[in-house]
């Protein structure tokens, strides 16, 4: 039964090979692996909740992906899939709901059945609704309140830049929106939403030859109808600096903060902004610029990162999330949880590594990268970014996002020529363009919201001392950094409880 | 739409030590490189051509912890290894030069480190790893400075309810073992981890030792020139390993229990714990208990259809059975939705417990379970990390990797009558620690 494993091709040798195009399926055909993986793309998301039902499309992939269907019962699913050691898994982002799962070869058939039938054959239990919509609701409740303050300071970041817009609310909707969503809500987002003209099939691996033509022939079964997508988001940039202070008992106070730009995949800004994003914040590695000013030399936190991008759940993974795209995006900067080290002085240490990543960011758009830092850059980068397409269903969860933003060659394989060709000139000439230091929203989450504010205010310099000595350059470094001037009038500090997080729009 | 295929370009397995029978499970060949100072190496040739693993384990965790007021030190020290030797002062600029994902992890057992790079460094790598574990040096200022961003990863995880009810379950089910304390330590004492140079030099001294230490390197390679290179820089590392005094756990003689609160919004959570035996690939009554913790509690069990699927009486069911290095416990978790129902759902899983040690299990159910234990083990297998990965727990355990193919032919000889025998005798009242965790009153 079980076979030897064929060796896989890296990133690197990835070419395009020849292969019959199927209309509506994306495919990634690898035949000696002996790992098939699917990603059905549904063009709906979040932004696609009717108001007042927040939380709908993310619902109702819940319920396909952990319901029955007309054919087995989902405790029937379950045992059917669990001797393959398979299963299938949805995620939903503001634009994109995909459906993913990765079974080995010898298990193809009865796997596709089962996974092809959550999709296209849901049974609507009530039992299986009230269930995913329970967990769904402890979820907001508790969990994402309580749970990890610095992904829910990174969503009241994106939550407050895109006030009054269809990104505004969170994927998972708010505490009184999901209680308001009925079933017969599900199967009408359903109705409107999973169309044959609407789904894109990938397959990747080594699937037989024929096989993606009937998985595309059985979503064809889908009815089609006219998809009216609401047009990119407007988000807000802010006019000075505006806080937002989540009150909470903590002893650690999680930053995130950021504004919006006109930078997407395919622009030709893109790369160069790419390389600067590396080497001033890549996500959970020591190359990272902020990541040295804050916590390898200082040692302040967990670490310190920067974004062009969305990058939900990062704390969860090292490599880019895919299949997140989106027209609209942030540059985003997160300072993981700075805590208390004495008695009183955690709005300090707050502070203090605020205004250090605010004055490096002043810095780098003043002045821009130098030839060696971006030297360096693209030599780390070039070989990193392999790491990002590992696995056939990271690869083609990259395919279908180059699908969305219409990228071709595709992200994984442009990235490495496209970091070659970058001059100095571009990539500054890009930071120019898409960064700035004077606009900005910011969150907090921490104790004593009032004294935070007023210690904002007042715009005191806010020292930190160390457990250990320092060389003394360091030291008047911080200096200049405790008292980086951040200018916030009171009108623009918004103050709420914990409680009041995401309970309603 | 545009298709994108791959050519998979295929690498010649060279000549090894250990050529894999049709029937085993571990689809690779590997050869193993010992040298006389006690360091193991395992070289297998395995996923994607011009990439290699480099995976360092060391038979260290937070169970060698015993002495008091150092709980949390070897996932501290796991962060000092990349603080740079004479030779290279800045590990991290050299192997980011190299575009390499590299990493750590400690845990009960172990500590990890890892870089994932193009094969064209492996004896960089080669040198900068054998140099780190042998030369490493650091001045008490960086010691002083990575204590807190220790804290700092202390804190982003430190609301979590999990790691409330894990120190909980902890400090109630052990007596004297060091699997007493988590990991990331009390926080006391990550909080004191400023005040501990001294003590991280001997840390290095007595567990960063070649006998103490393998390294499993896995992907696009030349078997010689790997052997060539690990002896070349291994070999000069002197041993030295000192087996920490480890408590030996007493033996529990009555069940216990406990309530703890958490200081935030939560459901009702409900842990039942046993003491179990330490992990074994041969001993067919210690991979029972295994298999028992599937069909049992797992997402197929008639336990789990009532309470997740049918009733819905529970948030989830969760069910760990993984066995440690040294006896520890098993663990059957679930979230309660209604907390006046807490009790009528232990009820109901101390039913299913009796219930395993009457009967004996459905021959499909043991045929499923053993079946998804293969498969849930051939589909990581798909990167060179992963395939390294997939080796820890065998190399943490005993030493070497060869257990892999004893563990699952005593996994094919487990049969039904063994596992009623396991739940017989590990799932006991006096070897029983239950843990509720609710919301703070006032919440």
């Amino acid at each position: 039964m079980m076979k030897r494993l064929a060796l896989l091709p890296a990133l690197l040798f990835v070419v395009g090979a020849c292969e019959p195009a199927v209309e509506g399926a994306v495919t990634m055909r690898e035949a000696d692996s002996p790992f098939i993986a699917f990603n059905v793309w549904v063009k709906a998301g979040s932004q696609n909740d009717p108001a007042g039902k927040e939380g709908l499309a993310a619902l109702t992939a819940s319920l396909l992906s952990d319901g029955s269907t007309t054919q087995d019962s989902y405790d029937d699913i379950l045992a059917k899939l669990y001797p393959m050691a398979a299963g299938y898994g949805y995620q939903v982002d503001k634009e994109m709901t995909v459906f993913r799962g990765r079974v080995h070869q010898d298990n193809l058939d009865a796997y596709y059945e089962l996974f092809r039938n959550s999709i296209l054959s849901p049974a609507w239990s009530e039992e299986d609704f009230e269930r995913v919509k329970s967990q769904t609701m402890n979820y907001l409740e508790r969990t994402r309140r309580y749970g990890r303050d610095e992904e829910l300071s990174k969503e009241l970041l994106f939550s407050i830049a895109y006030e009054g817009t269809p990104y505004a609310h969170p994927e998972e909707g708010y505490v009184q929106s999901v209680a308001s969503i009925t079933l017969d809500d599900v199967q009408q987002f359903y109705a409107d939403h999973y169309l044959a003209n609407n789904v894109v099939v990938g397959i990747g691996g080594g699937y037989p030859k024929g096989f993606v033509q009937q998985a595309r022939a059985d979503f064809d079964a889908l009815p089609t109808g006219e998809v009216i997508q609401p047009a990119a988001p407007q988000p807000n940039m802010p006019d000075g600096v505006k806080v937002l202070i989540v009150e909470k008992d903590v002893d650690a106070t999680p930053i995130s903060m950021g504004f919006p730009t006109q930078l997407k995949r395919g622009h030709e800004d893109f790369w160069p902004m790419v390389a600067m994003n590396s080497w001033f914040g890549e996500h959970r590695e020591s190359f990272s610029h902020l990541y040295n000013v804050i916590r390898e030399t200082r040692g302040m936190n967990y670490g310190d990162y920067s974004y062009i991008e969305a990058y939900p759940r990062g704390y969860t993974t090292q490599v880019p999330p895919t299949n997140v795209s989106r027209q609209s995006q942030l540059f985003e900067i997160w300072i993981r949880p700075i805590s208390l080290t004495a008695p009183g002085n955690l709005h300090e240490r707050t502070l203090f590594a605020t205004r250090a990543a605010w004055r490096e960011l002043k810095d780098i758009v003043d002045n821009g990268m130098t030839d060696e830092t971006l030297g360096d850059t693209k030599q780390f980068l070039r070989n990193y970014a392999l790491n990002w397409g590992q696995t056939i269903s990271r690869r083609l969860g990259y395919a279908m996002d180059d699908e969305f933003y219409g990228m071709d060659p595709g992200y994984l394989r442009e990235i490495r020529p496209g970091l070659d060709r970058l001059t100095l000139e571009q990539v500054n000439a890009a930071i120019q363009e898409h960064l700035q230091y004077d606009n900005m929203w910011v969150v907090f989450i921490t104790a004593d919201a009032q004294a935070m504010k007023r210690k904002l205010l007042s715009g005191v310099a806010t020292p930190i001392t160390y457990a250990g000595e320092k060389p003394a350059e360091l030291l008047a470094e911080d200096e200049l950094i405790a008292s980086f001037p951040i200018q916030v009038d009171e009108e623009d500090i918004t103050i709420i409880g914990i409680e009041e997080v995401f309970e309603s729009n | 739409m545009r298709i994108l295929a791959g050519t998979v370009f295929l690498l010649a397995l060279a000549g090894t030590a250990v050529a894999q029978q049709a029937d085993n499970v571990f689809p690779f060949d590997y050869q193993v490189v010992e040298l006389e100072n006690g360091f193991k190496a395992y070289l297998i040739n395995a996923g994607a051509p011009g990439q290699i693993a480099y995976v360092s384990m060391v038979r260290t965790g937070s169970r060698d912890e015993v002495e008091e007021g150092k709980t949390g030190f070897a996932h501290f020290f796991e962060h000092m290894m990349f603080r740079g030797t004479e030779k290279y002062p800045n590990f991290d600029s050299v192997t980011a030069s190299m575009g390499a994902a590299r990493n750590a992890f400690t845990s009960n057992d172990m500590t990890v480190y890892y870089e994932v790079a193009p094969s064209e460094y492996l004896e960089t790598l080669v040198d900068l790893e054998s140099d780190r574990f042998m030369n490493l040096s650091y001045a008490e200022p960086d010691f002083r400075t990575e204590a807190g961003a220790v804290l700092g990863e202390y804190q982003q995880g430190a609301r979590s309810p999990f790691r409330y009810l894990s120190e909980a379950v902890r400090t109630t089910a052990y007596d004297a073992h060091t699997y007493r304390h988590t990991t990331i330590g009390f926080e006391a004492d990550v909080r004191a981890m400023p005040e501990g140079y001294d003590y991280s030099i001997g840390f290095h001294r007595r567990f960063y030792r070649p006998e103490n230490v393998v390294l499993v390197l896995v992907g696009d390679f030349d078997f010689g020139e790997a052997e060539r290179l690990i002896r070349e820089y291994y070999t000069q590392w002197e041993p030295g390993y000192q087996t920490p005094d480890i408590p030996v756990e007493p033996r529990q003689t009555r069940a216990r229990r406990r309530t703890v609160e958490y200081p935030g919004r939560t459901l009702p959570v409900l842990s039942i714990n046993y003491k179990a035996p330490a992990w074994s690939p041969t001993d067919r009554n210690t991979v029972a208990l295994q298999v028992l913790g599937r069909v049992a509690f797992g997402s197929t069990s008639d336990l789990y259809k009532e309470l997740v699927v049918r009733e819905r009486q529970v948030q989830y069911l969760n069910s760990s059975f993984g066995l440690a290095r040294d006896p520890g416990l098993v663990s059957i978790s679930t979230m309660v939705m209604n907390p006046r129902e807490v009790r009528a759902v232990e009820t109901r899983i101390l039913g299913t417990v009796d219930e395993f040690k009457t009967d004996l299990v459905d021959e499909q159910v043991l045929a499923d379970a053993k079946s998804n234990m293969k498969y849930g083990f051939l589909m990581g297998l798909e990167t060179a990390q992963q395939v390294a990965f997939s080796m820890i727990g065998y190399v943490i355990r005993t030493g070497g990797i060869e257990a892999v193919e004893d563990y699952y032919r005593t996994l094919d000889a487990v049969t039904a009558e063994d596992v009623r025998a396991a739940a017989q005798q590990w799932l006991v009242d006096s070897g029983k620690t239950t843990v509720t965790m609710v919301q703070r009153r006032g919440r």
